[in-house]
């Protein structure tokens, strides 16, 4: 990139390492952010630190936010008996947008992956036996994906989880609304069949 | 170049974009493939949940030439394989075959053989028989279809014939106990490992699955283990969450 000044290339270079963004969309943002008022970059930029320099892990929950312990964490008019468990902090936001959910949350920070060496030592598994030993948790909610590595680290913390607590569940598989049956695979469909309910 | 189609494992995959992805097939006629599946991570995806790992199916792609990457067109379930997610030392076993298969062969370099093994292997893990002892079959017979047998008649270094007291297997195969003083990397083998290998090489599938080993079933594993390390260049990912899963196995307490 010796045919670009130092700073362009130098944005290029540091937004290539951004997830999904090659050498062409860097180039093509990088020109565009240049064409843009100065105070507008100054704005992303600021907002680029800040992130960098507020935001923690809450030392609870292990979500992201701007105060120890998070708003979800420090509520008390959430249940206290419900504890959901979520692979990332972007799943504890799909949860929030049901509004359907009202417990507490324990984000692992990633799942079990073999394909990747990520073992239980990598995840936020200590932390959440000794929330459950501490608290007053009934039921823990197991939403990590369905994939392969969200179903292994279900089934790792179901075995691990069941002594401690007195109920230890998995989030529904199957159809998605609006869904055709048609389409759908046959492992998708076991599964909705595995878990079908009766009608009231 | 054009349109392709082929049975083919999923052997792995990573998420590209928005809701994109890249999976990485192992075809029976065309080798390893990788592909990209266009809105594969939607929920309402028209691949839905086929391009799950371990996935054995039909796979339509172009091959439009200008790419290293296809564009998966189709992938219809064979055989999902999915009681290899609801075991982890079956899950481990499993991703530790495919990781193999994955990190030792070239794209587009058809190996039907190879192929073969990886189907039987994913089939047998699924059925009665130990997932450990799965494993050790395939990398016995794994190596072989790759090209790295081990040499296990003499030895590697001088070619005095086998046996000798002290054996240690190298990256080509046994090297006796008076080379072995100059060379480095080697691990002893036992007299019993040595035989149990080239029993399970020579026997037919379902009775390499069968066959008594006792012992040597575990000094074969870490064996075969260290040798496909040696030939991808470090350790396997996929042994390293398996003694992890080992070590923090849950106790009668719940405590790992």
């Amino acid at each position: 990139m010796a045919y670009y000044p130092e700073p362009v290339a130098r944005l290029i270079d540091a937004l290539q390492r951004l997830p999904g963004i090659g050498p062409k969309t860097a180039q093509r943002l990088t020109f565009f952010l240049l064409k843009r008022p100065a105070d507008e970059v100054r704005e992303l930029s600021e907002s680029l630190v800040a992130v960098k320099d507020k935001i923690v892990y809450c030392r609870t929950c292990f979500n992201v936010t701007d105060e120890d312990p998070c708003r979800l964490c420090a509520d008390p008019a959430r249940d206290a008996r419900l504890l959901c468990v979520v692979e990332e902090p972007n799943d504890l936001l799909a949860m929030e947008r049901t509004g359907e959910y009202r417990g507490r949350y324990h984000v692992l920070l990633g799942a079990l992956s073999p394909l990747d060496g990520v073992g239980p030592d990598d995840l936020k598994v200590r932390e959440l036996l000794a929330r459950i030993e501490a608290g007053a948790v009934e039921e823990v909610i197991l939403a990590t994906n369905p994939n392969v590595e969200g179903e292994a680290t279900a089934l790792y913390l179901a075995k691990l989880l069941r002594p401690l607590v007195l109920r230890v569940t998995r989030i529904a598989r199957g159809l998605p609304v609006g869904g055709d049956l048609e389409y759908a695979d046959q492992v998708t469909l076991s599964k909705a069949l595995e878990g079908r309910r009766e009608i009231s | 170049m054009g349109l392709g189609r082929s049975a083919a494992v999923v052997i792995g995959s990573f998420p590209l974009g928005e809701s994109d992805r890249v999976v990485t097939f192992y075809t029976r006629d065309f080798g390893k493939v990788r592909g990209v599946a266009k809105a594969s991570r939607r929920i309402r995806s028209r691949f839905s949940g086929a391009l799950e790992l371990f996935t054995l199916g039909e796979l339509v792609f172009f091959d439009g030439g200008r790419s290293e990457l296809v564009q998966v067109d189709h992938f219809d379930i064979v055989r999902p394989f999915a009681h290899l997610r609801e075991d982890l030392e079956r899950l481990g076993r499993a991703a530790w075959i495919v990781e193999c298969v994955s990190r030792l062969t070239a794209e587009h370099d058809r190996h039907a053989a190879l192929y073969g093994l990886l189907v039987r292997s994913l089939r047998a893990l699924e059925g009665p028989t130990p997932p450990a002892r799965v494993a050790v079959c395939f990398g016995v017979r794994g190596l072989d279809a790759l090209g790295h047998r081990p040499r296990l008649d003499a030895c590697t270094v001088c070619g005095r014939a086998y046996p000798f007291r002290h054996a240690a297997l190298g990256a080509g195969g046994l090297v006796c106990e008076a080379c072995a003083r100059s060379e480095t990397g080697l691990v002893l083998i036992s007299g019993a490992a040595v035989t149990a290998f080239e029993r399970l090489r020579l026997a037919r599938w379902e009775e390499a699955l069968a066959a008594p080993l006792g012992r040597s079933e575990v000094e074969l594993g870490a064996l075969l283990d260290l040798q496909m390390s040696r030939l991808i260049g470090q350790p396997t990912r996929s042994a390293k969450f398996l003694r992890e899963l080992k070590r923090l196995e849950p106790t009668a307490g719940g405590r790992p």
